[in-house]
Formats: structure tokens, C-alpha cells, sequence
């Protein structure tokens, strides 16, 4: 099999924003987050400068996927809650909401379930910042829609050879371009200067036990991407609960009654993903 | 909690979350009783569907649901903690249908 050059692979990815397939508001968006010492100020201006996008962020912030009490009336509000980790994360999530969408469908109910699941795990474990780990959740799959953007054919074959095997979509990418949408995820949000433990997640959610910065978070995502599958909600490339890491496992010590909340939490949060939209 | 489309409601159905406008504004707060007047408001309204009080209503019937939960851990179902893991969701997934 003719496998794609690893360099290259990773030039097309960091250059994702320039294909014209790819909406202007992500574009817009890569020009500001990439910034080395943006400002809460400047990201909120960008922010209002685009009502539909504006729309977005609010309707993002006010869902039950953050579960915020009481409403929260503007962009200003929005970021100063949440700080500039977390809008970074969130802006990149609403900006590819459509491109997932048409990329591969039921992607984002993946991801909104386990943006869901990862927020309620590390509220259990008493993180400091959950939503941070939440917006890590939403964007775990992020390199999916890169792989798919960049290489469609490449991308489609590798969901063929998944399914037609019985392999997770992990190792079927691995066959298609020596590398995978972790590593894919990981290169974007590293360019795009995005804070080291989301990139940490996002790199090693397949393999919480390789992670450095964030062990923790990562291990909490990689559950909650487990658990989104098991119950069933979206689509991420195929139809196969993945092996639960020991390491992840050991870390957490997830408890029954623990389980049941999350996918109870799901359940409640997963009808707003078409609200979101 | 089921979500059901603007041309299915009926009066007397209350909301489980509340109706808003584009910008997160709440329209009707959530309780709301919906009376035929609301209900013609919210049909004018650029909403397809609300949220009302009530058992959700699941697309999958419950013995596809839980043949497609089999289907999905039958790779898995040996390994440590998972078989624990699928009970969990199994008993989570036949409680969506009591």
C-alpha cells in the first residue's frame, strides 16, 4: 500500500486553513488563536464582530453540555467565565461544527456526548477547571476532520477497511497514513498554539498511558469517549467500543455508581446537540 | 424528556426547557403549561422542536438497541473492566424502556 509521506502529511494538516473547501470563519479563526499573546479582549472582539458566530458561542455556553446555572447574555460574560483556554477550544468547536457534519456524520453528537462525559469525570475527580477537560472532549476527534479534509479518498478507505475487518478506525488509519488522527489533532492544535494539556489529550486519548502533561485529563477523555460509544451516541468511524486503558483505569477508579451519572448526564445533555447547530 | 416537533404539541404539555430566542433569550421559561395561544406563538417562531415533560421517546426499538450494544463490545467484552462496563450501560439502556 502506498502510504502518504509522513512530512507531508503533517505540512497538509498544519496548512488545513488554506483549502477552499474549509468555511471563513475558520480560516478568519486561525489568523487570531494562532497569535502568541492574544488577549481575552481581542478573542471576545472577534468574536462579536460575527453575529453568526456570536449565536454559537452563546448557544454553546448556555447548553447543558456545560451546565452552567443562569443564563449567559454575552460574548464578554461568556469569556471572562470561561477564560481564554476554554473559548479558544470552543470557538475551533462551533467554527468545525458544519465540516463535521459533512465530513462524517454523527461526529459531533460523538463529540458533544463526550464533551458531556469528560465534564461530569473530571467534576468527579475534582479538577480544577472542568470545562477546560470538556472542551478537550469536544475536540478529541478534531484530526478526524482534518484527515477527511485534506484526504478524502485516503480517509474513505480507511473507514472501508475498518468496517470490512472489524478494526477500529484507529488502526485502519494507521494502515492508510503511517499515522492517525491523534497525531493529526495533535500537529493542529499545536500549531495553533493551543494550551499543552489539550494538546496532551488530544494526541493521547488512544494511549492515556503515553501522556505527560495531562495525564489525568487525558485519561478522563479517553473514558469518555468509551463511554459516548457504549452507549451508542454518533458515529466515529465505526461501530466498535474500544479496550479500556489499564493505566487510564487505575488512574480514575471509576466507581459503578460513577458510570451510571455519566451516562445518565449523556441521556439528559444529547438532545440539545441539534439546538446547537 | 422527550423533544417533540412544534406541530406535535398539544395544550396542557409542559416544558421541560425553556424556549429561546436566537441570541439564548428566554422565551418561555421551563414549567411553562402550554395553552393554544403559546403554542401558535411558538409555531411562528423559527423553532423546529421543544423539549416537554415526559418519558423520551427512543428511535431504536429496545431489542435493536441492545443487539447493537452486544454487536459493539463483542470485541471487547473479555477484557478487564469492560464486561462491568457493558453491564452498566445495558442496564442503563433497558431503563430508557420502563
Amino acid at each position: 500500500m502506498n502510504r502518504i509521506d509522513p512530512k507531508l502529511l503533517r505540512h497538509k494538516v498544519e496548512s488545513i486553513h488554506t483549502l477552499p473547501t474549509v468555511p471563513g470563519v475558520l480560516k478568519r479563526l486561525s489568523s487570531v488563536i494562532e497569535k502568541p499573546q492574544i488577549t481575552i479582549v481581542e478573542i471576545s472582539a472577534f468574536i462579536a464582530s460575527d453575529p453568526a458566530l456570536t449565536s454559537k458561542v452563546l448557544k454553546m455556553v448556555n447548553s447543558a453540555i456545560y451546565g452552567f446555572p443562569g443564563r449567559i447574555a454575552s460574548v464578554s460574560h461568556a469569556t471572562m467565565l470561561l477564560g481564554l483556554n476554554v473559548i479558544k477550544g470552543l470557538l475551533l468547536g462551533v467554527s468545525v461544527f458544519e465540516l463535521m457534519q459533512k465530513t462524517m456524520h454523527g461526529l459531533y453528537e460523538h463529540s458533544l456526548a463526550c464533551a458531556v462525559a469528560s465534564r461530569v469525570l473530571a467534576q468527579k475527580k475534582n479538577l480544577r477547571a472542568p470545562e477546560e477537560v470538556s472542551v478537550a472532549g469536544l475536540l478529541h476527534d478534531i484530526g478526524k476532520v482534518i484527515l477527511i479534509l485534506q484526504f478524502p479518498r485516503e480517509y474513505e478507505n480507511a473507514m472501508k477497511e475498518a468496517g470490512e475487518k472489524g478494526i477500529s478506525i484507529f488502526e485502519a488509519e494507521k494502515n492508510q497514513f503511517a499515522a492517525t488522527h491523534a497525531d493529526a489533532g495533535g500537529w493542529l492544535t499545536k500549531k495553533w498554539r493551543f494550551p499543552l494539556n489539550l494538546i496532551d489529550v488530544i494526541e493521547y486519548h488512544h494511549r492515556p498511558a503515553l501522556a505527560r502533561q495531562a495525564p489525568l485529563e487525558t485519561a478522563i477523555v479517553h473514558m469518555a469517549d468509551l463511554l459516548a460509544r457504549a452507549r451508542g451516541f454518533g458515529f466515529a468511524g465505526e461501530d466498535l467500543v474500544p479496550e479500556a486503558s489499564p493505566v487510564a483505569c487505575e488512574l480514575l477508579k471509576l466507581s459503578d455508581q460513577d458510570i451510571r451519572e455519566v451516562l445518565q448526564e449523556m441521556e439528559d445533555s444529547m438532545g440539545v446537540a441539534e439546538d446547537i447547530a | 424528556m422527550p423533544k417533540i416537533s412544534v406541530d406535535k404539541l398539544e395544550p396542557g404539555m409542559k416544558l421541560a426547557r425553556p424556549v429561546t430566542g436566537p441570541n439564548g433569550m428566554v422565551l418561555l421559561g421551563e414549567g411553562t403549561e402550554l395553552t393554544e395561544k403559546w403554542i401558535e406563538r411558538i409555531r411562528d417562531m423559527d423553532v423546529a422542536a421543544i423539549y416537554v415533560d415526559g418519558p423520551p421517546v427512543q428511535t431504536l426499538s429496545r431489542e435493536e438497541a441492545l443487539a447493537a450494544l452486544d454487536a459493539r463490545f463483542a470485541p471487547v467484552e473479555d477484557k478487564p473492566r469492560m464486561g462491568d462496563i457493558k453491564k452498566l450501560v445495558r442496564e442503563h439502556i433497558e431503563s430508557l424502556y420502563e
